[in-house]
């Protein structure tokens, strides 16, 4: 369980590392916290020739707020840093409920979490979190800045809209409303797994009547995905278990996870519908108490 | 803890037994200070990597390493065919009646038969560059059809692994006791279901490693390695390496006068100790053996004398072990690869298991199907019992011990703490294309699962409860003596009905119909499994030989006490701790023996060139029993030579002498007192000098265990809660009610129960080895195969009873207890919980919802 041989880069720079990048395209990898690239390469599934290592680089790992409470994180954030941030749990507040069950603390404390974003695994939460909150995405090479936006950055399993030569630098995660209310709920078989259905839900409400609505679920596809057909019933009508069971039933109905040796798909499916209802009484519980 | 007024708590003189004293070996545990294998790097180590097969059944019809031998830093790459010539294959170690185990070689060199066979061994200059040569290694293979699973191993036409067995059947044999057909007739009823338990792994923290030392100048090898038995593989690397002309190790035994004289004594001494169970073997099984496949005749023959003609046998050295679970037990392949590998290149080598290949080939256990008949009265008096065991053994037999063994283990404990007229059992086991089948902490433990559940379906198509109906059937004081209808006699200790009693006045039944009552109203199901069980620790007198006759000579084992000039105490045992603790509970043992304290006896282990020689190791729940037996009477016979040497000093009768804290004294005078130093001192200066170790006091002796009695038995009872959303599985409440006798360290005790039935767990929500249905591995690494952590463990209340034995040394077993109870209390309170029957071992949520209705089948 060793990696095959690869050539260890640590650019001090941006730059260095993108023109890195820009020079050894497909075999070039980008190492964060290593926590999902690591084990591939030990178990060569992933042999990449040049490792690019932007643990080094300043400037990578703040998270700032902006002047209209928009929520910027930097390449080298880790998992933790945004469970313990107030600013995280004020201004993105989703982030931070995901972030619980997301590994383990040990992972958490490496793992970075635009390295999960850039990943792309559908089991994680950070995929889905980016498709319910529809922040921006900021990609550089060093040929240019692209922004990406969220509905358009995941495109399969471990597949994204990022190209081999650039890196994910930031996003930008969208001022959170004062009427906005989320919850992320999921099922792993043991505590720190990667979910085998899990849910990351935001809702706008207005008195009880819900005014948007974002449902995004991981482990249910090939890559986090959104289920317009239940979001569009709950946009509309009021706070209420009928809501959410019908919405429920949509989710169950349109999902078609894939079966694994931990799940069957349709105990997935069935999961689905269930950390739906869960998931909307949780974040709408949530309002409740705050009231 | 320790029961008062018994003969034990008097004797013991430092009141150290039965305290939980602070662990000897947690500061060097938990400081990082452990040596394990892995932290062994001598100068100029060479790492070994094996090339193994990605497919589950194939011939090899080239194998081309030419390109490995070339890669960088490499130093040689020795394939199958190669390792042929410098080893002997394994023979099959224990025949029984019906089986025939197939011989093969460290290497597998014409065909594959799992995902992960070993085909070729590369050494490098490191593990890295090893496993990119490894990569180069190229392999032709032709596919064979694969067999998956029992079901087809059991079809004739399925592809024989083994070409002389003839099929994939390889036991099938039927112990029969009492008139079971007549008993069956009579009975009021029958009621017959299956259960099948899914493969499971063994999963030490610590992998299977071993790194090979030669010495530059004799070639002796210096074997450091993660074994729960250091002599037994020191004879099998003896016996299986270094493969030489016949004529050549014949010549060399005759020339050798030492070697000869130190053969015929050994010979002797084995024949006397073992008489009576030399005798008792019975020729079934080499018959059984020689009808399908002669060549082992042969094999042995070589082997028996290459032994012969080695003038050296290589040195075990094991230190700590990060746990084995029966999987360090067994010899690996590997190791025997790896010594052969060191010996002919005269440079040390070293491999370290990583956990994708522990999952494919460190072991796996309790792939069995049961399909368990019970009949019964319609007052449900159980009558008797028929069972048809398939044990699926995988692609290697386990060596030296695996299913075949464990199927005889079955046979005697099936009928658990039951009355029963009579009992039968046949027994197969099958070869399929999957990793190979071999002990895990109590592998016998599928009767108890099978028979308690089957108790439960039993009371259930009666209308009783699981309570009443054991209670009804039971074993209690009244039937005393009596024995197990499958032979081994019964006394006081198997209290099993007392910790059923104790269960369920822990238990407030009422409570417990009350909250299941609110918890279905809100999605859930709440329901409470019992499960009772015996497990012979060590069992009767008798035990190993209704096992099978002659199997009981394994039983005796032997420690050393010495007291050194300084008055420091040794306890040499051939026991393998790794994880057990041991160096602790020993020396509590010792001390108390003693008179000394604890701090100042040492427990050396695993070093073969230092330990008593004895094959079992640690396992078999024996550690308390035999062990701690023969390290007690050795501590004892010291104590008495140290108070006759003392007498004469203090000018004393040795009657009125004790010993306390070292200090040597008149009773009631310790101030006239000689210290255990100063009389070890004088002893040495007077020229006192043991032949086995050089101390000036040294006591060896063997301990049989045989007229303790020694049952040690539980009660399991556990609540679950099931969400019936998410299929997930929670324990309100898990307790043990455990009787193992009178106990040395009790959080070592609650520490042995807690983690198997963690265990227990593991194996009802989360572990299973899944293969696909062509035989590839699906749970290949640890984001598949899911060992629970402490978080899906719940607190696990233990209860003791310390029911005394007759015996002398009165300590049972207690190691592999809470993984036998644990499965049968889950899943039958998970029967209870859903109102559906359940049949297999494994319920992960997917399965949960099935039972229960939620979601269909898929
Ligand atoms: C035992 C275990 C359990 C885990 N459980 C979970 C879980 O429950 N949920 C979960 O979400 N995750 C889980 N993870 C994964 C963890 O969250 C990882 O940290 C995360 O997926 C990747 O972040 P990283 O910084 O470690 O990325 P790395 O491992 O360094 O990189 C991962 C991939 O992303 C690319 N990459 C990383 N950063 C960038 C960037 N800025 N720009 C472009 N490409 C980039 C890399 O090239 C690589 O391909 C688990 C990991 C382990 C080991």
């Amino acid at each position: 369980m060793k990696p095959a041989p690869f050539t260890y880069h640590r650019p001090e720079t941006l730059d260095d590392a993108l023109d890195l990048l820009a020079t050894h395209g497909d075999d070039a990898k980008v190492l964060a916290g290593g926590q999902s690239l690591i084990p591939l390469m030990a178990l060569r599934m992933g042999r990449p020739g040049h490792v690019v290592d932007i643990g080094r680089i300043a400037g990578l790992d703040s998270i700032t707020v902006g002047a209209d409470g928009d929520v910027t994180i930097g390449a080298l954030v880790r998992h933790e840093q945004t469970r313990t941030s107030t600013d995280v749990a004020t201004h993105a507040p989703l982030i931070a409920t995901a972030m619980p069950w997301v590994a383990h603390r040990a992972i958490r404390s490496r793992g970075t979490v635009l390295g999960s974003i850039a990943h792309g695994d559908p089991a994680a939460e950070m995929p889905a979190v980016v498709l319910a909150t529809e922040p921006t995405l900021i990609a550089r090479s060093s040929s240019g800045v692209r922004e990406i936006a969220a509905a358009d950055f995941f495109h399969g399993y471990l597949d994204t809209a990022l190209r081999a030569d650039e890196i994910l630098t930031e996003v930008r995660f969208p001022a959170w409303s004062p009427n906005a209310v989320g919850a992320v709920v999921e099922v792993a078989r043991r505590h720190g797994d990667y979910a085998l259905v899990g849910m990351a839900a935001m809702l706008t409400v207005d008195g009880d009547t819900i005014s948007s609505a974002a449902l995004a679920y991981f482990g249910a596809a090939s890559t986090a995905i959104r289920v317009p057909d239940a979001e569009q019933a709950l946009v509309g009508a009021t706070v209420s278990a009928d809501t959410f069971d019908a919405a429920a039933a949509i989710v169950s109905a349109e999902l078609s996870p894939p079966p694994d040796i931990h799940a069957s798909a349709a105990y997935r499916r069935h999961l689905a519908g269930v950390l739906t209802v869960r998931g909307l009484s949780a974040a709408t519980a949530e309002i409740g108490a705050d009231a | 803890m320790t029961a008062p007024g018994h003969p034990q708590a008097r004797e013991n003189r430092s009141g150290l037994v039965g305290q939980s004293v602070r662990r000897v070996e947690d500061d060097r545990l938990l400081t990082g200070a452990g040596v394990f294998v892995a932290d062994r790097n001598p100068d100029g180590v060479l790492h070994a990597v094996f090339v193994r097969s990605p497919l589950a059944h194939a011939r090899i019809t080239s194998i081309d390493v030419a390109a490995a031998r070339r890669a960088p830093g490499v130093v040689a790459v020795i394939t199958g065919a190669e390792m042929a010539e410098m080893t002997h294959p394994f023979p099959p170690f224990l025949m029984l009646p019906g089986l025939y185990t197939p011989l093969f070689h460290a290497l597998s060199a014409d065909k594959v038969r799992l995902v992960g066979d070993p085909v070729a061994v590369v050494i490098a200059e490191s593990r890295y560059l090893a496993e990119d040569a490894a990569d180069l290694v190229d392999v032709d293979y032709e596919p064979l059809p694969t067999v998956a699973s029992i079901a087809e191993a059991l079809s004739p036409t399925s592809e024989p692994l083994w070409a002389k067995a003839g099929g994939n059947v390889m036991m099938d044999h039927t112990d029969t006791f009492g008139d079971v057909d007549a008993v069956f007739a009579a009975a009021d009823r029958v009621i017959t279901e299956r259960f099948d338990c899914p493969r499971q792994s063994n999963q030490p923290m610590e992998t299977r490693g071993s790194l090979v030392e030669v010495d530059a100048a004799t070639g002796h090898l210096t074997i450091h390695n993660a074994t729960q038995s250091s002599h037994l593989l020191r004879w099998a690397v003896a016996a299986l390496t270094g493969k030489q002309r016949t004529t050549t190790a014949l010549k060399r035994f005759i020339t050798n006068k030492q070697r000869r004289r130190a053969f015929f004594a050994g010979a002797k001494q084995f024949v006397g100790t073992n008489r009576d169970g030399l005798k008792e073997q019975d020729n079934a099984g080499p018959l059984a053996q020689l009808k399908k496949d002669r060549s082992f005749l042969g094999h042995m023959n070589k082997i028996a004398v290459g032994l012969l003609g080695k003038d050296d046998y290589p040195t075990v050295k094991a230190q700590d072990i990060g746990g084995g679970f029966g999987s360090k037990g067994p010899v690996a392949r590997e190791d025997i690869a790896l010594a052969a590998a060191a010996t002919s290149l005269g440079r040390s080598v070293k491999w370290i298991e990583d956990r994708t290949e522990n999952l494919m080939d460190g072991g796996q256990a309790r792939e069995e199907s049961l399909t368990v008949s019970i009949a019964v009265d319609s007052d449900g008096t159980f009558r008797a019992m028929r069972v048809d065991l398939i044990i699926d053994q995988g692609a290697y037999p386990g060596f030296p011990i695996g299913a075949p063994l464990i199927t005889k283990m079955m046979k005697v404990m099936f009928p658990g703490a039951y009355r029963w007229d009579a009992f039968e059992i046949r027994s197969r086991v099958v070869a399929t294309n999957k990793g190979r089948y071999i002990p895990y902490r109590g592998p016998w433990a599928n009767e108890t699962w099978a028979r308690e559940r089957m108790i439960d379906v039993v009371a259930d198509a009666l209308g009783m409860t699981p309570a009443e109906i054991r209670l009804h059937n039971m074993i209690g004081a009244d039937d005393l003596p009596t024995s197990m209808v499958t032979g081994p006699s019964i006394d006081e200790t198997m209290s099993t009905k007392q910790t059923l009693e104790r269960a369920l006045e822990l238990i407030d039944m009422d409570q417990f119909e009350r909250d299941r009552v609110a918890a279905a109203a809100s999605g859930r199901r709440l329901g409470l499994g019992i499960a009772c069980y015996h497990e012979a620790a060590p069992g009767p007198p008798e035990f190993w030989d209704c096992i099978h006759p002659g199997t009981g000579m394994l039983t005796p084992e032997e420690a050393h006490t010495t007291v050194e000039a300084d008055g420091s105490v040794l306890v040499y045992t051939q026991q393998m701790p790794h994880g057990q603790s041991h160096e602790t509970t020993y020396a509590q043992v010792a001390a108390d023996e003693l008179g000394v304290r604890i701090d100042d006896v040492t427990i050396v282990s695993g070093d073969t060139d230092r330990t008593p020689f004895g094959f079992a190791g640690t396992g078999g729940s024996r550690g308390g029993p035999i062990g701690a037996g023969a390290v007690r009477t050795t501590a004892r016979e010291v104590r008495r030579q140290l108070i006759e040497s003392a007498a004469g000093m203090l000018e004393a009768s040795p009657d009125d002498i004790e010993i306390v804290d070292g200090n040597i004294h008149v009773a009631g005078v310790p101030a006239r007192g000689v210290t255990v130093a100063e009389v070890a001192r004088r002893a040495a200066d007077d020229g006192a000098s043991g032949d086995l170790h050089g101390a000036p006091f040294e006591v060896a002796d063997v301990y049989n265990g045989a007229g303790d009695g020694g049952w040690s038995v539980a009660t399991h009872v556990c609540i679950v809660d099931i969400d019936l959303g998410t299929g997930l599985v929670t324990f309100p409440r898990y307790l043990v009610v455990e009787d193992c006798g009178p106990i040395i360290h009790p959080a070592v005790v609650d520490g042995q129960v807690r983690g198997g039935v963690a265990q227990g767990i593991g194996a009802v929500l989360y572990e299973r080895t899944t293969y696909d249905e062509d035989a590839n591995l699906q749970a290949a690494t640890y984001m598949d195969y899911l060992v629970p952590t402490a978080m899906e463990i719940p607190e696990i209340e233990v209860h003791h009873l310390e029911t005394l034995s007759p015996g002398e040394n009165d300590f049972r077993g207690v190691g592999e207890g809470g993984m036998v109870g644990a499965p049968a209390a889950i899943t039958n309170a998970i029967e209870h919980a859903l109102g559906a029957r359940v049949t297999t071992q494994y319920l992960p949520p997917t399965k949960i919802l099935e039972l229960a209705g939620v979601i269909v089948p898929g």
